[in-house]
C-alpha cells in the first residue's frame, strides 16, 4: 500500500471535509470498513477516506484535490459489484455517490429520463412506471444497485434477450474527468454523430475513466402485461437444448432465465415458492405486450418447452404469482450462501447457440474437481454464472473452486466466448483479461486510460491500470 | 470475552455481502452512509472478531447503539442472516455492566426486581373482571393458553394488559410472572434476557403475547410454536365483533406494525385482518417501517427516533383517520408522542382495546 496512507492521512478529513462538508467524510479507521469490500468474495482493500459528494461541483472539487496529489479515487455506487470493481485495492479516497439520488426529470414524449448517478434501479422503475412508462434493464440486483453503477458496468438483467442490456438506454452522461473538468457528451438528441461515441465508452469503463455525475436515460412504453412460466428439466443440458429450440422457432422472448438443480433447491429453501426441488434444472420464461399476443406467445414457449424435453410447464396465472418468480430467481445467488457460506461465481458467456456445449463443460470441470458449483444464468443471453460454494474457513476446498474456474474461463474463451458477460473486469477478471484480450489490445485500453486520466488516479489496479 | 468470541461464527460467516438489506433499512435511509446499514454493521462485526477493529471503539460503539435493532433487515436477506442476533451480541459486549448507557440501567433493574411484579398483581386483579357477554371470542376447545403481560405494557399501559384478558376468555393470566428478558437482551445483556425467557418458557401452555418486542424475544429462546401474537390468538377464536359505527360510519383504522412482530415473528396479515372486520382498514403507507421507538431507543437517541418516524407523520396526516391502531407498547407510546405533537386527531390503540371498544358497542343497546 502506498505511503500516501499514513502521509496524507491527518490533514485527508479537513481538507476534503472543505469541500464536502464535514458530515459526508469519514476517517475513522472503524467507520471505513464497510467500503472495504463490495459483494466480491475474497476482495478487500484499505481506503483512507470515504467522501459523499452531493452534487457535480463537489466531484469536481474532490477530484482536482485527489489528482494533484495523485490519490487515488475509488467511485462507488452501491457496491453490490461482483467483480470488486469498487474495492479500493490502492487505497485511497472512496467516492460514494449514493447521496445523488435525485431524479431530475421524466420526459414521456422525449421518453427519456434524466438522473444523479446514486438513483437506485428500482427507483428509477417505480417512478417511470407512473408515468406508464418502462426501464428495462433490471439486474439481479436492482433492489439496491444505482443507476451510475449500472452504466459503469453496462449492467445486463432479466429481460436482456428481448431488451438489451444497460448500454442501450444510454442516452447521455455528464462526467467529470480525472483533473476535474467537466464534459457532457450525447444527451437527448435521437441523432448525433458529433465526435467520437464517448457515451458507449464510458458505459462500462468501471470507474476507471471518469465519474457519472448525471445520467439521460431512453425508456420505453410500459406493455399492457407480462406473464412468467416454468419448465421442469432433467438437466441444465436439457434446458438450454430448448432455448435453443425457442429461439430458432422464432420467438424472441423477455426472459429465459435457468437455474439448476442446487440453485432451485437454495432458492425454495428461501423463497418458499412450491417449487420442485426434484428437478434437475428450471427454465424461468416470459413475454410482455399486449394482453393477447403474451398469452399466445408464452403459451407457445410451454408447448416448446415440452416438446424439447421438460418434464412439465405451466404458466403463471397470475401477474403477483410472475412477480415472485422473476424476485426469486434475482434472489439466486444470496441464496446459495445457504450451501456452504461463502460463494464466488462466474459470468462466462458464449453465442447462444453455444450454450448446451458451455454447461455440459461447466458440469465436467466441476464434477471432476469435486467442488460444489452450482449454476444459474440468462439462458436467453447465452450468460452463465457457475457459483462455487464453499466454507470460508477451508482452504483446500477454496482452491478446489479457484482451480475449476480458472478451467471454466479457460473452455468459456475456448468456445469464442467471454470471462465476462456483465459483471466486469474489475480487480477479480482482470488478471484473466490478457487471455481473452490479447496484448494489442490491453495496449490500447492503457491508452485509452492514459488519455482519460493521465495521473491514473481513477479506480487503479482495474480497466486499464 | 476475547474479540473472537463475541459472535456466532456461523451467524457472522452467513452474510454475503450482497447489499440487497440496504433499502430496507431506516439508519441507512437516514444517512446513505454504508457504516449505518446492515451490511456495514455485519462488515464491522467481522472486523471486530477479527481483531482489527476494538469492540469499544467510539465509531464502533456509535453503530452500535444508532442500529434500531428493528430488524427489517432480515425478512429481505435471501441468506438468512439472523441480524437480531449479531446485534444482540455486538451491544452485549457494548454494554456490559458500566459501560451501558446510564438512561436504561434503571429501567432494566426496574423491569428486574419485584416491584413490577408487586404492581402486576394490582393490575391482574383488574384484569379478571368479567368479559362482556357479547364476547367476540371463547376459548377453543381444550386451549392452553397464558397471557404474557409486558413490563412495558403493565407500567405504561394497563388497559390493554385488562382488553386483552377480557377479549380472550379463557386465557389465563399467571400471578407470578417476572419480565420476560427482551428489554435485556436488547440492551446488552443476552444472558440475563435468556434465563428471563426461560422461567416464561418453561411454564406449559401456548404463551399469547400483546407486545411484538416480547413475542419474538420468547419465540427465540422457547421456539416459535410456543408463542403467538395477540391478533393470532384472536383469530384462532373464530368470531369477530362487528364494525365500530363514527357517526353511523365504520371507523377509518389504520396499523402501525411493530417491527419484532413483523420481521422476527412474520405476524403482520393478522392484525390487518381483526382490523378489517372492526371498521375500514386503511394501509398506512410505510406502515412496516420502524416507528424509531425501537425499545429504548427513543429514549436513548431521541433526535434520531424522530428522525425515523418523521416520513409517517407526512403519511398520516393526509389518511384522516379515527384509529391508529398498534401492536407493541413501545410504539403505543412513541405514536401517542408523535400524533399529539403533529396535533392529529387520530387516537392511537393498541389492538386489544379497539377489540374491547367494539366488543363493548356490540354489547350497548
Ligand atoms: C445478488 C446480485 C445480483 C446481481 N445481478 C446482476 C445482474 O443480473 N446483471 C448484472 O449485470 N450485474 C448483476 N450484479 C452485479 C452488480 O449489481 C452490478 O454490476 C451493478 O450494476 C453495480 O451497481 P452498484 O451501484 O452497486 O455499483 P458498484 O458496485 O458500487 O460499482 C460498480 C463499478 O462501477 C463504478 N461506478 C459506480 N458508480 C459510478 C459512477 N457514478 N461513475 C463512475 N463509475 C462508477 C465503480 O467504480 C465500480 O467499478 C449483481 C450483484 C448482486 C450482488
Ligand atoms: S441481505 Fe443478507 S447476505 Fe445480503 S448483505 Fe444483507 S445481511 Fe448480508
Ligand atoms: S435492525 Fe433495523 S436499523 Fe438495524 S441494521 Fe437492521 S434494518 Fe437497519
Amino acid at each position: 500500500m502506498s505511503t500516501l496512507a499514513t502521509d496524507a492521512a491527518p490533514s485527508l478529513g479537513a481538507d476534503l471535509g472543505r469541500i464536502v462538508g464535514a458530515p459526508n467524510v469519514e476517517t475513522r479507521p472503524a467507520a471505513l470498513v464497510p467500503y472495504r469490500t463490495d459483494a466480491t468474495f475474497g476482495f478487500s482493500g484499505i481506503p483512507w477516506a470515504v467522501v459523499r459528494p452531493g452534487d457535480t461541483e463537489e466531484v469536481s472539487r474532490v477530484l482536482r484535490f485527489a489528482n494533484d496529489r495523485g490519490i487515488p479515487v475509488v467511485p462507488r455506487g452501491a457496491g453490490t459489484s461482483l467483480a470488486a470493481g469498487a474495492v479500493p485495492t490502492h487505497g485511497g479516497i472512496v467516492l460514494a455517490l449514493t447521496r445523488m439520488n435525485r431524479i431530475a426529470s421524466i420526459n414521456p414524449i422525449d421518453l427519456t429520463a434524466v438522473v444523479q448517478p446514486g438513483v437506485t434501479t428500482q427507483d428509477l422503475a417505480r417512478a417511470v412506471a407512473e408515468h406508464r412508462l418502462y426501464y428495462p434493464p433490471d439486474p439481479g440486483s436492482q433492489r439496491v444497485s444505482t443507476l451510475g453503477g449500472n452504466v459503469a458496468t453496462n449492467a445486463g438483467g432479466l429481460h436482456g434477450l428481448k431488451y438489451g442490456n444497460t448500454a442501450g438506454y444510454v442516452l447521455g452522461v455528464e462526467a467529470v474527468l480525472a483533473d476535474g473538468q467537466v464534459i457532457r457528451a450525447g444527451g437527448q438528441l435521437l441523432k448525433d454523430v458529433a465526435g467520437f461515441d464517448l457515451v458507449r465508452l464510458l458505459t462500462g469503463s468501471e470507474g476507471a475513466l471518469a465519474v457519472l455525475t448525471e445520467l439521460t436515460l431512453a425508456l420505453r412504453p410500459a406493455p399492457a402485461t407480462r406473464t412468467t412460466g416454468l419448465a421442469y428439466f432433467a438437466d441444465l443440458k436439457a434446458a438450454s437444448n430448448a432455448v435453443r429450440g425457442v429461439v430458432a422457432a422464432g420467438i424472441l422472448p423477455a426472459t429465459l432465465e435457468f437455474l439448476d438443480a442446487k440453485c432451485i433447491r437454495a432458492v425454495e429453501d428461501y423463497a418458499q415458492l412450491g417449487l420442485d426441488t426434484d428437478a434437475g434444472a428450471m427454465l424461468l420464461f416470459g413475454d410482455d405486450g399486449s394482453a393477447a399476443e403474451v398469452e399466445r406467445t408464452v403459451a407457445e414457449i410451454a408447448d416448446l418447452m415440452r416438446e424439447f424435453g421438460a418434464t412439465s410447464a405451466q404458466v403463471a396465472t397470475a401477474a403477483a404469482e410472475s412477480e415472485a418468480l422473476l424476485s426469486a430467481r434475482r434472489c439466486a445467488l444470496p441464496a446459495l450462501s445457504r450451501l456452504g457460506g461463502a460463494t464466488m461465481l462466474e459470468d462466462v458467456g458464449v453465442p447462444r447457440s453455444l450454450l448446451p456445449e458451455l454447461v455440459r463443460r461447466i458440469d465436467e470441470i466441476a464434477d471432476e474437481s469435486g467442488a460444489t458449483v452450482a449454476t444459474f444464468g440468462h439462458a436467453g443471453d447465452g450468460n452463465a454464472h457457475p457459483v462455487g460454494c464453499f466454507d470460508p474457513g477451508d482452504h483446500e476446498q477454496r482452491s478446489r473452486v479457484a482451480a475449476a474456474f480458472d478451467d471454466i474461463f479457460a473452455a468459456a474463451v475456448e468456445l469464442g466466448g467471454t470471462i465476462t458477460g456483465e459483471h466486469g473486469v474489475g480487480a477479480a477478471k482482470l488478471p484473466y483479461l490478457e487471455a481473452q484480450l490479447g496484448s494489442a489490445q490491453m495496449a490500447l485500453l492503457a491508452r485509452i486510460k492514459q488519455a482519460f486520466d493521465p495521473v491514473g488516479i481513477l479506480n487503479p489496479g482495474k480497466l486499464g491500470s | 470475552m476475547s474479540a473472537g468470541d463475541i459472535f456466532d461464527a456461523e451467524e457472522l460467516g452467513t452474510c454475503i455481502s450482497c447489499g440487497f438489506c440496504l433499502p430496507s433499512c431506516p439508519t441507512y435511509k437516514l444517512t446513505g452512509d454504508e457504516a449505518s446499514s446492515p451490511r456495514g454493521r455485519i462488515a464491522l462485526m467481522r472486523a471486530i472478531d477479527h481483531g482489527e477493529v476494538d469492540v469499544f471503539d467510539v465509531a464502533a460503539r456509535e453503530q452500535g447503539s444508532f442500529c434500531l435493532g428493528c430488524r427489517a433487515c432480515e425478512p429481505v436477506c435471501p441468506a438468512g442472516v439472523p441480524y437480531g442476533n449479531l446485534i444482540e451480541d455486538l451491544r452485549n459486549a457494548q454494554w456490559k455492566g458500566r459501560r451501558r448507557p446510564l438512561r436504561i440501567r434503571p429501567l432494566l433493574s426496574f423491569a428486574d426486581r419485584g416491584r413490577l411484579i408487586r404492581l402486576a398483581g394490582r393490575l391482574r386483579r383488574h384484569a379478571r373482571f368479567s368479559p362482556p357477554s357479547a364476547s367476540p371470542a371463547t376459548a377453543p376447545e381444550g386451549s392452553d393458553e397464558i397471557l404474557m403481560l409486558g413490563c412495558f405494557e403493565r407500567s405504561l399501559f394497563p388497559a390493554v394488559s385488562r382488553a386483552a384478558a377480557a377479549t380472550l376468555p379463557g386465557i389465563e393470566v399467571p400471578q407470578d410472572q417476572g419480565c420476560c428478558g427482551a428489554l435485556h437482551a436488547h440492551n446488552g445483556d443476552v444472558e440475563r434476557g435468556e434465563e428471563l425467557a426461560r422461567r416464561l418458557a418453561d411454564r406449559p401452555g401456548r404463551i399469547v403475547s400483546t407486545a411484538g418486542g416480547c413475542a419474538a424475544h420468547i419465540a427465540a429462546v422457547a421456539g416459535r410454536d410456543r408463542v403467538v401474537d395477540y391478533s393470532e390468538a384472536l383469530l384462532d377464536r373464530g368470531s369477530l365483533p362487528g364494525p365500530i359505527l363514527i357517526d353511523g360510519r365504520p371507523a377509518r383504522i389504520g396499523l402501525q406494525d411493530s417491527c419484532h412482530l413483523r420481521n422476527g415473528m412474520g405476524v403482520s396479515a393478522e392484525p390487518r385482518k381483526v382490523i378489517s372486520a372492526l371498521g375500514a382498514y386503511v394501509e398506512v403507507p410505510g406502515a412496516g417501517d420502524c416507528c424509531g421507538a425501537a425499545g429504548t431507543y427513543a429514549l436513548l437517541r431521541r433526535k434520531d427516533s424522530r428522525r425515523v418516524v418523521a416520513p409517517k407523520i407526512a403519511a398520516l396526516a393526509v389518511l384522516d383517520l379515527d384509529f391508529l391502531v398498534v401492536v407493541n407498547p413501545g410504539c403505543q407510546r412513541q405514536m401517542i408522542g408523535v400524533l399529539r405533537r403533529a396535533r392529529l386527531r387520530a387516537r392511537v390503540v393498541h389492538l386489544a382495546e379497539l377489540v374491547a371498544l367494539a366488543a363493548a358497542e356490540a354489547e350497548a343497546p
